[in-house]
């Protein structure tokens, strides 16, 4: 794993009365234990992957209170885990990245909703929603609607989080029903401190074990239960579940003094709301608010009651929900109008329809809103003055700087095996044309920006071959799908191997062999290499390719630009029919390096002998064309200011971050660009032979140089000075 | 972050109570805001460490604090932002209120930005982080490229003076250094040399001195961390102050002594006005250790032509001799394997080697050169005729020619690779008879010819003629695209416009920029039809 939280996972011993300080995701693990969980699992992703890194690092904790760590297949598995809670009284909690992963899981939500749960069953959800976001935006709300799963929204502080991650628990239990708790991408990193309890043992555990089934046909999804449990769901569980939420005040109501008005918001947008109205002078940062907040930390399902009791008496109420479609906003407006209360509902309008609502787009709808319906005791547009502010600011840096600053878009790290397959994909195009590429998901997504520019669609994790079959039939060129190891595990396997060998479908499949789901931090597939040996991993990808019927496959190292571009135009150009797998294998570079950089600092350490490679460009030999850092984009090959007086282009350069993967010279090597990268090894302790086999070589090759050559070397840094200095004296 | 447990226990904050306060009986002033800090971090730069020791330090003194991040999408590549609320009202004050804390950076609302390059603090302009009524701005200067500055056919970087300027009118206070070299020269990484320029920066609720014993309590490299620290402090108390991006420009280079060299030297200093004496002393020394003494001289010669034209418009400014002279000296250098050769057995260029690498003194370093030499390589050193007839084939049969290309690895550490370089350089006496020589020749003489028929129809003509030659550089393909590019914006715009007799140096510039905006050359076919188009409109329009 890329993250240790070996230390901080001490922390989740602490007991009651104890002041837990640490970040979001911890929290919700110390939640966890202090409800008495007895297994947890999930399937790792942004925001919630050091969520499963913190419970494999906390296994020694988990072990004391027999609770089992299952790192799930994909999400699917870790929905379907939450299948223990169905017969026992167990309670269970997973996780993964939102909704991405509540799209692969869905299957097993959808039964689990229906047949109820008798243990606590909470799902975490990572929500990636907003600008930096790298998965498609729609809501989990809409989750939540269809399969009838209760849904947390939390304020965003670790008090907040932790109690209604117990009272998830609990909610669930009371009312049979699997509980979401939705965590935005700040709340999972937030840093804050809550008081903690004690943790607790489970019922049943791996300490104290189940020892006879439970039977019950009514929970089969079989008629007649199917009926039976919708029927359960809707006159049974609901009821039970609004009851508990009223009965435990899960949602909050803050009164002000403008009582006739109100502001109805997501409870994970609460602190947004209240620094919004701190800046319009009107409420303090103590949470003290004269405008009334009903802030919903359960935003399914909704309490009727409590929302026409908030709103009665008042004019104007606001609601401020992210995302679309506004499934709250509409809730609000049936339920008034039921409850025939006549508050004016606003919503999205003074609010924008969809995307992250980060500060300034609340401070926006709020100033927009209070602007229109006036307030008594201020002028009326007041509140657009911080608006206009806060453009004035951005339209000002806008003139100043005369032109956007260019983005810095994600790109793959330095020395990533993945991009030489890209440089090779590319250089093989240019000989045999474009043809049709499905991506898939994965750091390999990045082929999609320049440099390279690759890939025409991506459809989903492990879909890249799934998603070329209806394109494959119809393109005049073999057409390229990717997938990463990561990719091939969770259900590429099947969904695109299996399946393409079944129908006989003739193309190529480049499986991107990296040892771990890096994007997400080095977490372990099945075939992660052991002490970075591919040979020795637990399950190979070759075999089981081989297994599923693929006749035709090649391993190539990724960095072997030469021979990948050769093994794709065989794979192109190929009598072969059927599925052609390219296995492009190079372990992650970051994690590579982890490992050497620790085994060189020890050897120099100890005074054995070490190399470090890396690589140069001759500054005299570059012209400063770039058409390396065209065919690569690695981050350690940038450019600099040419040191010629007689140029004025930048040259390329490799700076110290170069960790020597050797792509550079393997790039300008087969796409025959230029001989100004040369390769240095630098030998650290040295033997005595090899020293004195330097030294010999180099008192030869000095008898070359004659003096007039030496002082005929090219213009160095600071000669200038120098012959000034020279000439001063 | 680590340390949560231990802190826990310690009295101040054992006193505290977590739970939150619902209501409380008064309502506090508006204006009792926190402190707002955004970190736009780098990889690398250790700002998850950085945040750590801003909590650890808020929390220390008693002080409602809560942090957050928002990572890159790739976990590594990307920026990552970190955001922190310190309130500068301890819980003591306030009878352990807890305060509502955003977990959102508010435009026109953060009271310290810190940007860890130069770029970035651009972009934290954009996004409204700066402010001049509140934002202290502690910034780098030091570049980190993005990938399409990089990936310019030419000169695709950012002015970052513009950043700069805009900074000083856009921030409250800024604080600008090249934070990555201090932090180097301080042994250490960018974030303690940060933490001092925070802590000396006087914005923070915290004295600098609790940050201080955060380091030392960390446990974890203290020294260079503490000397970061004071680095940062220094520069934010006003004890050293620096403000500039671009190092000073290189000052005239060295007239370089040789054996015939000082009657060239006296002829330039004779001849040519002591404004052009950098560059043409540069250029001319440059001919002399490519080829020989007749080869400058032969390069004196070619711009004494130049020379004139600036003599005869008598404006006293020497602008089209001083660039004749730089773009003469390159094309006159071309870069062939003999040059390459030559460049890389260089003594001064294994000790620049030495020092990009990092090589310490007591270490080796075994240097592997990659070559891979072609048609267009062997013929450069064949006889004129013979090699026109390999050219014709490369460029008749491209894939075949492909295939007739040598990777060779030579480790020019060694005696033998060493002396298989060296050969390869001492070929250039036999430069003068190859192929590539007489058609660069040409070329040059093509070339000049045009600069000389181009001054006559107006200074910017005559300037943008001779920029024309920055076009043809590198090698292999990238010097066939180059020349190709050059020969067809001659073929199609300065040849037509001196034949008419018409200044057209604002279409060679726009031809010139097409041409360097992406290697398939669809920009520049495109500027050429979009002159044309509007020439006949305006061909016909005057009719």
């Amino acid at each position: 794993m890329e993250r240790s939280f070996a230390k901080e996972v001490q922390s989740l011993k602490k007991g009651d009365g104890e002041i837990f300080e640490g970040e979001g995701i911890l929290a919700v693990t110390k939640a966890a234990l202090q409800s008495g969980v007895s297994y947890v699992g999930g399937y790792q992703g942004s925001p919630v992957s050091h969520l499963v890194d913190v419970l494999n690092d906390a296994k020694d904790i988990m072990d004391e209170y027999g609770v089992h760590l299952e790192i799930c297949a994909n999400e699917a598995g870790a929905a379907a885990m939450l299948g223990a809670s169905i017969q026992y009284p167990i309670r269970g909690l997973v996780t993964w990245k939102s909704t991405v992963g509540t799209n692969v899981a869905s299957d097993a939500l959808s039964n689990l909703g229906s047949v109820g749960v008798t243990g606590g069953a909470v799902v975490i959800l990572g929500e990636d929603y907003g600008e930096g976001a790298s998965i498609i935006q729609e809501r989990s709300h809409a989750y939540a609607l269809k399969s009838t799963l209760w849904l947390f929204d939390p304020r965003p502080n670790l008090t907040s989080i932790v109690s209604l991650t117990e009272k998830a628990f609990e909610l669930s239990e009371a009312s049979n029903q699997p509980v979401m708790v939705q965590l935005r991408i700040l709340a999972c990193h937030v840093q804050g401190r809550f008081e903690a309890k004690d943790n607790k043992h489970g019922q049943f555990t791996g300490n104290r074990k189940l020892e006879k089934p439970n039977f019950d046909l009514m929970k089969i999804a079989l008629p007649p239960g199917t009926y039976a449990q919708e029927k359960h769901k809707w006159e049974e569980r609901v009821p039970a579940a609004i009851d508990f939420i009223r009965r435990e005040k899960l949602n909050e109501t803050f009164d002000g003094e403008l009582d006739d008005l109100g502001i109805i918001c997501q409870g994970g947008l609460y602190n947004t709301v209240q620094r919004s109205l701190n800046h319009l002078g009107l409420a303090d940062i103590y949470g003290n608010s004269r405008v009334p907040i009903y802030c919903m930390n359960v935003t399914y399902p909704l309490v009727p009651d409590e929302i026409s009791a908030f709103c009665a008496g008042k004019k104007h109420v606001l609601v401020v929900e992210e995302g679309h479609p506004a499934y709250i906003e509409d809730d609000v407006n049936v339920i008034l109008r039921k409850a025939d209360v006549q508050t004016k509902v606003h919503g999205k309008g003074p609010l924008p329809m969809a995307g992250q609502y980060t500060s300034d787009v609340v401070q926006n709808g709020v100033s927009q809103w209070i602007d229109e319906i006036g307030l008594p005791d201020t002028n009326k547009g007041s509140a657009g003055a911080r608006i206009k502010y806060i453009v004035g600011l951005k339209t000002k840096a806008t003139k100043y700087l005369g032109s956007p600053v260019p983005p810095r878009p994600p790109t793959f790290c330095t020395g990533c095996p993945e991009r030489p397959v890209f440089s090779a994909i590319k250089l093989m195009e240019k000989d045999l044309g474009k043809t049709h590429i499905s991506c898939d998901i994965g750091c390999h997504t990045f082929s999609a920006l320049p440099p390279f520019s690759i890939g025409q669609t991506v459809l989903g994790y492990g879909l890249g071959l799934a998603s070329s079959t209806g394109v494959a039939p119809n393109f005049d060129k073999r057409v390229i799908s990717i997938m990463g190891d990561g990719g091939f595990w969770h259900n590429g396997l099947s969904t695109g191997v299996a399946s393409s060998v079944f129908n006989r479908n003739d193309s190529i499949l480049i499986v991107m062999k990296n040892g771990y789901t890096s994007a997400t931090g080095w977490q372990w597939v099945p075939s992660t290499p052991k002490e970075g040996n591919f040979e020795q991993s637990h399950m190979s990808i070759e075999e089981t390719v081989r297994a599923l019927g693929v006749k035709w496959q090649r391993k190539v190292r990724t960095y072997n630009v030469a021979k990948m571009v050769k093994t794709l135009k065989e794979a192109m150009t190929t009598t072969h029919e059927g599925l052609k797998v390219i296995i492009a294998e190079s372990e992650c570079m970051l994690a590579k390096q982890r490992r050497v950089k620790a085994e060189r600092t020890k050897l120099i350490r100890e005074g054995k002998r070490a190399v470090r490679p890396r690589f140069g460009i001759d500054d005299d030999v570059c012209t400063g064309d770039h058409s390396c850092i065209r065919l690569s984009g690695c981050p350690s090959l940038t450019i600099k200011a040419n040191p010629d007086p007689l140029r004025t282009d930048p040259i390329a350069h490799v700076n110290t971050g170069c960790v020597g993967c050797g792509l550079c010279g393997e790039v300008a090597h087969a796409a025959i660009l230029c001989p100004s990268f040369y390769k240095a090894e630098i030998v650290y302790n040295a033997g005595p032979f090899e020293r004195w086999l330097a030294g010999v070589r180099q008192r030869v090759i000095g008898m070359v140089y004659s003096p007039e050559e030496l002082r005929l070397a090219p213009r160095q840094e600071g000669a200038m000075e120098q012959e000034d200095a020279a000439k001063a004296a | 972050m680590a340390k949560t447990s231990k802190k826990a226990s310690a009295p101040k904050a054992a006193t505290a109570k977590a739970a939150p306060k619902r209501k409380t009986a008064r309502r506090r002033p508006a204006e009792e805001r926190p402190v707002t800090v955004v970190i736009a971090a780098m990889g690398g730069e250790g700002g998850g460490v950085l945040t750590a020791w801003l909590v650890d330090a808020a929390r220390k003194a008693g002080l409602p604090v809560q942090a957050t991040s928002i990572p890159g999408v790739a976990q590594r590549t990307g920026a990552t932002t970190y955001y922190v609320e310190i309130v500068p009202k301890p819980y003591a004050e306030t009878g352990d209120l807890e305060p509502v804390l955003d977990l959102y950076p508010g435009p026109g609302d953060i009271d310290m930005m810190i940007a860890t390059e130069l770029m970035e603090v651009g972009r934290a302009m954009e996004k409204g982080f700066i402010s001049p009524e509140k934002t202290t701005l502690i910034g780098s200067t030091h570049r980190v490229y993005t990938l399409a500055e990089k990936m310019a056919m030419g000169d695709g970087r950012y002015d970052g003076d513009r950043i700069l300027d805009a900074a000083k009118q856009m921030s409250k206070r800024h604080i600008l250094f090249d934070i990555e070299r201090a932090a180097q020269d301080a042994g250490t990484i960018v974030n303690s040399v940060l933490l001092g320029a925070m802590a000396g920066s006087g914005v923070l609720p915290i004295e600098p001195e609790a940050f201080k014993d955060g380091i030392r309590d960390s446990g974890k490299a203290v020294e260079s961390n503490l000397a970061g620290f004071d680095v940062g402090f220094a520069y934010a108390t006003g004890d050293v102050v620096e403000l500039q991006t671009k190092p000073a420009p290189p000052k005239a280079p060295a007239p370089r002594p040789g054996d015939s060299v000082g009657d060239l030297k006296g002829r330039i200093e004779r001849d040519y006005p002591s404004e052009t004496h950098a560059v043409v002393l540069e250029a001319c020394g440059r001919c002399l250790d490519y080829q020989d003494a007749a080869y400058a001289r032969l390069y004196l010669d070619r711009l004494d032509t130049v020379r004139a034209i600036d003599e005869d418009r008598g404006d006293g400014d020497f602008k089209i001799t001083n660039e004749a002279a730089r773009h003469l000296g390159l094309r006159m250098t071309f870069e062939d394997i003999m040059r390459v050769a030559q460049l890389k057995t260089r003594r001064s260029r294994f000790e620049r080697m030495r020092r990009d690498v990092q090589a310490q003194d007591d270490q080796l370093v075994r240097t592997t050169e990659h070559f891979k030499p072609g048609p267009y390589e062997f013929a450069s050193v064949l006889p004129k005729g013979l090699g026109r007839r390999v050219v014709d084939w490369a460029d008749r049969n491209p894939a075949k020619a492909r295939k007739w290309h040598f990777g060779l690895h030579i480790r020019t550490d060694t005696v033998w690779g060493f002396a298989r370089v060296r050969t390869l350089a001492a070929m250039r006496r036999l430069r003068r008879r190859g192929y590539r020589y007489a058609e660069e020749q040409d070329l040059i003489e093509g070339w000049l010819d045009l600069v000389r028929k181009a001054a006559a129809v107006s200074k910017p003509m005559a300037l943008e003629t001779i920029e024309c030659a920055r076009l043809i550089k590198g090698y292999s393909e990238t010097h066939k695209r180059g020349v190709g590019n050059y020969c067809r914006i001659v073929a199609e715009i300065v040849e037509p416009a001196l034949a008419e007799g018409v200044d057209r140096a604002g279409d060679i510039a726009q031809a010139r920029a097409a041409a360097l905006a992406d290697p398939e050359g669809e920009s520049l076919s495109e500027a050429i039809a979009a002159m044309a188009e509007a020439r006949d409109g305006a061909a016909v329009a005057a009719e």
